[in-house]
């Protein structure tokens, strides 16, 4: 039955039972199916209900808001202050950081048969990309995170370009994070290459280094005479950062280049958002105005505008139009969430399962996305300016375009909930810290388990059967908001009158085809097996196996 | 009648757009009887193309210089452009389109007329009675029928009460009734002026009165031109698609004839009462709301025969007004006059029920679509007329091919059938939540959107459900030849 998941240490395990026996009358009076299973890192606040005063039934006890769209709200009795002892408990391992205190992901011990950890290799992924060439090379410039302490230890940068171009650049570009390659056309050559925005500032300051690194860039594929720079923001917001310090590229400054604005809006802006999402889903759903409640929440509008970014930056790599520089303004956020699902629609190999693990370590994990601000994980600081949704919209994005594309993904849904169930939940060390270099501190590679092992052990759960692969094909999703869909069994998941069948009956069903044709199949190689064995034998049969065999065999 | 006295001109150069997906064609344009036709050459792929007059569902043309356009709008929502040679030429094939899309006999109209290979005249009319269903039911009744004739005077009528006491007598002792009214308790009772009215409590003892409006009629047509209209408008931003879809209302509709199937759905089934449904004429919200209950209860209703029978019986001899209800789709300028998408309504219903439970239905969407399309404009004669006795009088069953039959050929199967049907015995409750409601996008963009999606994914379910039955099929041929040895 119910407990809340604890996975703690025993003694502990016993409070939750404790706790979990104190009002299970309650929740049994509410649904005797009612099944918890909350780990402590999808906590995001805990507030006390109700005083020693207040009357009526469920007004005194726990409210606890978490970061998977959902409250929970356990009502307790009065009698003997039970409610301090659970809280603090509560608090203090739903929230480590704030006691001092290790992640539990650094606790859990759980052992897996793979280990996730080895699935990226960034020397591999590149050199699968045909990296280095002529025009690119590997450096390590910033193998102690000297040059960008938010990048990775290994990346791919011009040829032409010395290391001491390299430093030159970071002067130039917010938190040092210089243009660099994230993926490569394997045909055309063309390149989608990210970083942070150029440090312009009000006076309009240039760099000659910067403007010359980017025409490198240009250079590196020769029929290219304009370097596309798109600028994730909304135009009014790139200018407004020229205010403290930041902007983009001007016409004036970066001769053979154009730059688009693709109006997509700030972590602030999306964090909004979804709470208004949430106020429509949890813990009613809207029901009367449904669809214009959910209009004005514009997460789907903020969806169109992603995808849409995503699919510019990809014809325009496809069509060998021109290289790509994306950036919004650290280009850790909108950045990562335009060049990998480019790179998704872009690269068949990323909608494998071990190469979307691959897309989430390289574009996501390696590259900066301040996972831990981003999440609050393990902190208690649930109004933090910082948090964001932005990973959880990016699969979303993903989920968008599997909705369209039913057969090019050979992961399910229930594998893009699993990555979101663990992001928050911290029992795996993958989403931990905020950039590699924190991570290499904390040797977290060491210390914890990694998602991945507990997904690749385990693949079977998480394919899509429907899955056909394909070489070279590129997808680009309709952004049309007539196209697009609230994820409803991500979001409103956790209401039970939403109807929802898990696992997915129509992947099940397929399954159970495949198993029975496969069994048939069996069967019919068995007797013609068995025949074949009675027709080798001249004294059973008088036509003589030449003439029979075909006529089993045709039916294949 | 003379056909050709409508044809003004028989022929054309023209040039046909089809919409994003599909390429130009370029040929001589052809205006028939029934037909339009546009040959492309002896040389071409797709020799022949070839559209049913009777689809048409508005025209529109315009010339510039010495050529013309025209743009029909279809009734099954397909846009198509024509460009033609000639100013003259456009006008007169215009003319002869509105013309000849238009005519309102029946016994002119091309079911008349189509003597498809393969298929013989009365095959599929008859259907056996359906003993499964009767029996099933044996206990609970589902009725329909019209509003009683109360009547300003407040009339009542003997046989009508005893009848109905006589269900109630035939069920189990002590058995209740349930009266769903698909009108409001207002309407229902402003109908006695017009002479109609609803059951009164007193005369109807056993029976309990629930009132559920659904909307019919003119709101419902309105609904149905504003959701094609919101689907087709391309150009417009669409930062308010969400609100406007709202707008339209269609979904409010099918939550609510949804949700009033399942309530005499669960009357039935989890209160044991007979269930009697109806409005005013029993011929449109009534027939929604009777054969949903059906499909949610009765699972001989959800086999691709079950469901064919259940469209004979409780919409085609029932009365749905078909050739009144279907004049006219989504286009048409013209002032609606007795056009209502109640028909598609129901097969909306039945699509979110299919979406709810992908593996319970035997058909797939691809028999919604055709059922859509073929009730407004179709070479068959199933939906022909708008009762049975006109059918009878027309002769429809004898000088017509049933569309059961067209259907039911081995060739339609896959694009009809849903590859992963699994018999299910349990009733189905569908989620009326607007959440789990969706657009069917099948239908209302079915030409604007790309053809790729689903399609690719029931393409491989039916190559596995194919090898499948092919290794099935093929093991009684291995034992055989095991057999004769």
């Amino acid at each position: 039955m119910s407990l809340l998941r604890g996975l703690l240490g025993m003694d502990l395990i016993r409070t939750w039972v404790r706790l979990f026996l104190s009002f299970r009358e309650k929740l049994a009076l509410l649904d005797s199916a009612l099944l918890l299973d909350v780990p402590l890192g999808v906590i995001s606040r805990i507030e006390k209900m109700g005083g020693a005063t207040s009357r009526g039934e469920n007004s005194y006890g726990l409210d606890i808001t978490c970061k998977d769209m959902r409250n929970l709200r356990f009502a307790l009795k009065q009698e003997g202050h039970s409610r301090r002892g659970m809280f603090e408990i509560l608090t203090k391992y739903a929230f480590p950081l704030a006691h001092s205190l290790p992640i539990f992901a650094f606790l859990n011990e759980e052992k897996f048969n793979v280990d996730g950890w080895t699935v990226y290799n960034p020397v591999e992924e590149y050199r699968r990309q045909g990296l280095p060439n002529h025009h690119w090379r590997i450096t390590f410039i910033n193998k102690c995170y000297e040059l960008c302490d938010t990048y990775p230890a290994l990346l791919v940068v011009p040829y032409r370009a010395s290391d001491d171009d390299l430093r030159r650049v970071a002067t130039f570009r917010s938190r040092n994070r210089i243009p660099v390659l994230s993926w490569i056309h394997p045909e055309n050559k063309t390149v989608i290459v990210r970083c942070s925005q150029p440090l312009v500032g009000m006076s309009g300051k240039r760099n000659k280094d910067d403007e010359k690194y980017l025409d490198v860039i240009r250079e590196t594929n020769r029929q290219i005479n304009k370097l596309t720079i798109y600028d994730a923001r909304p135009s009014v917001n790139a200018v407004a950062n020229k205010a403290t310090g930041g902007g983009y590229e001007s016409d004036d400054a970066y001769h053979n280049t154009e730059l688009f604005f693709l109006d997509i809006h700030n972590i602030h802006v999306m964090r909004e958002s979804l709470k208004k999402v949430k106020d429509i889903v949890y813990p009613n759903v809207e029901e009367s105005h449904w669809l214009s409640s959910l209009e004005s929440t514009h997460w789907l509008e903020h969806i169109k505008l992603v995808l849409t970014g995503a699919i510019q930056v990809a014809d325009r790599v496809s069509s060998g139009k021109s290289s790509v520089v994306v950036h919004c303004s650290d280009g850790w956020d909108r950045t990562a969430q335009l060049t990998s699902l480019a790179m998704l629609m872009l690269d068949s190999f990323y909608r494998s399962i071990e190469g979307f693990e691959i897309l989430v370590q390289k574009e996501w994990i390696s590259f900066g996305h301040k996972f831990a601000s981003r999440i609050g994980h393990g902190d208690k600081n649930h109004a933090d300016a910082d948090r964001s949704p932005i990973f959880l919209q990016f699969i979303d994005c993903v989920w968008q375009m599997s909705k369209q594309f039913p057969t090019a993904f050979e992961f399910n849904e229930r594998f893009l909930i699993t990555i979101l169930d663990h992001l928050y939940s911290c029992r795996f060390g993958t989403f931990l810290y905020n950039c590699e270099s924190m991570r290499e501190r904390q040797k977290v590679t060491e210390r914890t388990v990694s998602l991945w092992s507990l997904i690749n052990s385990n693949k079977d759960k998480f394919k899509n059967p429907f899955y056909t692969k394909e070489i070279n094909r590129v997808l680009y999703p309709v952004a049309s908001m007539r196209h697009l869909e609230l994820w409803v069994n991500y979001y409103i998941r956790w209401n039970p009158r939403i109807k929802q069948q898990q696992p997915n009956p129509v992947e099940q069903r397929y399954m159970e085809l495949l198993a029975l044709r496969d069994e048939y199949i069996k069967r019919l190689e068995e007797l013609q097996l068995a025949n074949s064995a009675k027709l080798c034998d001249p004294s059973a049969s008088p036509s003589g196996p030449s003439q029979m065999m075909p006529h089993v065999q045709t039916h294949f | 009648m003379e056909f050709s006295e409508l044809i003004r001109t028989g022929q054309a150069q023209a040039e046909l757009l089809r919409g994003p997906e599909a390429p130009p064609l370029r040929g001589t344009l052809c205006v028939t009887g029934h037909h339009l036709l546009l040959s492309p050459g002896p040389q071409a792929t797709p020799d022949l193309w070839l559209l049913l007059l009777r689809s048409v569902d508005s025209i529109e043309k315009r010339v510039a210089g010495d050529c013309g356009t025209i743009t029909l709008r279809c009734k099954d929502l397909r846009v198509l452009q024509l460009d033609i040679e000639g100013v003259e030429a456009t006008l007169n094939i215009a003319r002869s389109i509105e013309a000849l899309s238009s005519l309102e006999s029946v016994i002119t109209s091309f079911p008349f007329f189509y003597r498809p290979k393969g298929l013989r005249l009365g095959d599929a009319w008859h259907f056996h009675p359906p003993e499964r269903y009767y029996k099933r039911v044996a206990r609970e009744v589902l009725l329909r029928s019209s509003q009683p004739l109360i009547g300003p005077q407040k009339r009542r009528c003997a046989e009508d009460e005893a009848l109905l006491r006589a269900v109630l007598a035939g069920s189990r002792p002590g058995a209740r009734g349930f009266i769903v009214d698909t009108r409001s308790a207002q309407t229902a009772k402003q109908a006695r002026m017009t002479g109609g009215g609803t059951e009164a409590k007193a005369a109807y003892p056993g029976w309990k009165r629930l009132h559920r409006p659904l909307e019919r009629g003119r709101p419902l047509q309105e609904s149905f031109v504003h959701l094609v209209e919101a689907c087709g408008d391309l150009e417009q931003s669409m930062d308010h698609w969400l609100s406007r879809l709202a707008g339209c209302r269609w979904l409010a509709h099918v939550k609510e004839a949804l949700s009033t199937a399942c309530l005499a759905a669960q009357g039935m089934e989890r209160e044991g009462a007979c269930i009697l449904v109806h409005g005013a004429e029993g011929t449109d919200s009534t027939l929604v709301v009777t054969s949903l209950a059906q499909l949610i209860l009765d699972p001989s209703s959800r086999t691709m025969a079950g469901f064919q029978e259940l469209v004979e019986r409780e919409w085609i001899q029932a009365g749905h007004p078909f050739q009144l209800r279907c004049a006219h789709s989504a286009f048409s300028h013209a002032r609606p006059k007795h056009e209502a998408p109640t028909f598609l309504l129901f097969l909306d219903c039945v699509w979110q029920l299919g979406r709810q439970f992908p593996l319970s239905l035997e058909f797939g969407e691809g028999m919604l679509l055709a059922l859509f399309d073929h009730a407004y404009a179709s070479p068959f004669g199933t939906f022909l007329c708008n009762s049975e006795q006109e059918r009878c009088l027309c002769e429809v069953r004898t000088r017509t091919h049933s569309l059961w039959s067209g259907l039911n050929q081995l060739k339609e199967q896959r694009k009809l059938r849903n590859p992963l049907y699994v018999p299910n015995p349990l009733a189905l409750w569908p989620s009326v939540e607007p959440q789990s409601l969706r657009l069917w996008q099948g239908l209302f963009l079915r030409w604007t959107r790309p053809p790729e999606p689903s399609e690719a994914a029931w393409e491989k379910v039916w190559q596995i459900v194919t090898d499948q039955e092919k290794t099935e099929g093929s093991q009684p041929t291995v034992s055989a030849s095991e057999l004769q040895l």
